[in-house]
């Protein structure tokens, strides 16, 4: 199959039947007058049931994915609260006011270009941490709140077996690399988990290195964090050894199959990085370059946690074996929580 | 067990809303595994003494579709929906937009539901709620009879000026 461009990739996602490009948009796109109208309730009054309920059907009109979610999301962020369900139920009947209405259509409307929720609120919520999210930058997943749940816990195990009267407490543990940091979310959140941690992370788009820095002055976390506009493929190990060898490399690398890419949601296409997600012809080639990396980067014993597709934990375990004088095995397969092998744990082992 | 005196509390605890039974039934059903939020056996929450669940005992669904998941997808649909298969007791919760909390903010919720379920009156969920709920009603007492007082004293001062 011919290698497609992403910008071709991106021109193709918007030839699709469901892409309405403005003047479509404009044309189904309500006056408020009529959403004032369709409320059965008292003339005049809009709540926010009667808000998320006429966009719904909007965005379904115009085959907008998610319509309720988007909906729901859309007006509790107007409304100043994360989702539909938190909100009580007497803001629920409370009017709205003609400037949260005007809010809520000026982000409908973005909605109705496919716009990924997220970048139409510009943040959006990874385990216990709110981040700012900006388009083209990578938009964390659930799937990925896991693989800070490994980290955290392998460090536990690890501070377990190594604390005693010899271990220095006072030292920064863990160190921690990762590549390709996006918008900040594993970095922070295992800043904020493991309170003596320490994060170098590095990613090659200057808007990701941004956004991370961002977030993590936001966070007040930036005093124990070092952000790096570096790509792995190109440097050299030297630069990211500035506190040592670290003790953890997490990564959730580029990993679709390229042929895959093509068949992504426009939401994706349209707005997000494609570098981020297209690993290449078996989606291993940056999975590769960080485990050809990591042996001059960890500590003996360290490890190396990657979020990966589910066809890749026998090709990664085959290419290590390949590749013995690596020193690094694959230890453990860890499925997400829709039940797929989506978290590799691999050791360098001492010599 | 019937907790029939329950219903008329004010209930503590978010309820979840009542599912429209949207698409997401028809999505497919997914297993927890190990790597989920743990439940202490046995375990206390926030000093109540409840009955702990085992991962075991857990259904979880989540509204990901049948997509290859991961990075290939961009769903927000963070609801979690999750069953105590021995009590039948389900509990659904989009109370944040992430899946890691919603997952731990139900299994705090279902431990609370399957304590009263099996234990009544005796749960200490039951007690707490109950003394929540005498506390307001004494609040309540006192609020009135401190405005009758001061009615009281309004009419007095009114017969003393004639």
């Amino acid at each position: 199959m011919r290698c497609l461009t992403h910008t071709l990739l991106r021109r193709l996602s918007c030839l699709s039947p469901q892409c309405v490009p403005g003047r479509w948009s404009q044309i189904l796109s309500p006056k408020q007058s009529s959403l004032r109208q369709s409320c059965s309730t008292r003339p005049g009054v809009v709540t926010a049931t009667d808000v998320v309920n006429y966009w719904q059907k909007v965005f379904e009109t115009n085959g907008i994915p998610e319509a309720q979610e988007s909906s729901e999301y859309i007006v509790s962020f107007v409304l100043g609260a994360k989702t539909f369900q938190s909100l009580s139920s007497k803001s629920l009947r409370t009017p709205l006011t003609a400037a949260q209405q005007e809010q809520i259509q000026q982000l409908s409307n973005k909605r109705l270009e496919r716009m990924p929720v997220q970048y139409v609120l510009g943040e959006w919520d990874f385990r216990d941490l709110t981040l700012k999210m900006r388009p083209p930058v990578f938009i964390p997943r659930p799937e990925t709140e896991d693989l800070v749940s490994l980290v955290v816990e392998e460090e536990s195990l690890m501070h377990k077996k190594n604390s005693g009267p010899c271990f220095p407490v006072s030292a920064p543990h863990p160190v921690i690399l990762e590549i390709g940091c996006g918008s900040g979310a594993i970095a922070l959140s295992l800043l904020h988990k493991l309170p003596q941690s320490r994060v170098i992370a590095m990613d090659k788009e200057e808007a990701a290195v941004d956004l991370t820095r961002e977030n993590a002055h936001r966070l007040q976390l930036q005093e124990r964090i070092h952000v790096l506009h570096q790509d792995v493929s190109y440097g050299s190990a030297k630069q990211l050894l500035l506190w040592g060898p670290v003790d953890f490399i997490v990564s959730n690398p580029p990993y679709v199959f390229h042929e895959d890419m093509a068949s992504l949601d426009a939401e994706i296409l349209r707005y997000e990085d494609l570098d981020a997600l297209d690993g290449g012809d078996d989606g291993m080639r940056v999975i590769k370059t960080i485990l050809a990396l990591a042996p001059s980067l960890l500590k003996d014993s360290g490890s190396v946690f990657l979020e990966v597709d589910p066809r890749h934990p026998d090709m990664v375990k085959d290419w290590l074996q390949a590749h013995p004088n690596l020193l690094l095995v694959l230890c453990a397969v860890h499925k997400d929580f829709c039940g797929k092998p989506r978290f590799l744990h691999i050791q360098k082992q001492s010599r | 067990m019937n907790v029939p005196g329950l219903f008329h509390f004010a209930s503590l605890l978010r309820e979840v809303r009542a599912p429209g039974w949207r698409p997401w039934i028809l999505g497919q059903k997914h297993f927890s595994l190990p790597r989920a939020p743990l439940l202490q056996a046995g375990g206390k929450k926030n000093s109540l003494n409840l009955l702990g669940l085992t991962e075991a005992e857990l259904e979880e669904q989540f509204v990901r579709g049948d997509g290859p998941g991961g990075q290939a997808t961009n769903k927000t649909s963070n609801c979690v929906v999750l069953k105590h298969v021995p009590s039948g007791i389900v509990v659904k919760c989009h109370q944040t937009r992430s899946v890691e909390k919603n997952r731990k903010i139900a299994r705090g919720i279902l431990q609370e539901k399957v304590d009263l379920f099996y234990k009544g009156e005796e749960s200490d969920v039951f007690k707490e709620r109950r003394a929540l709920e005498k506390k307001k009603q004494e609040k309540k007492r006192r609020a009135r009879e401190h405005l009758e007082r001061k009615k009281l004293f309004k009419e007095m001062q009114q017969l003393d000026k004639k």
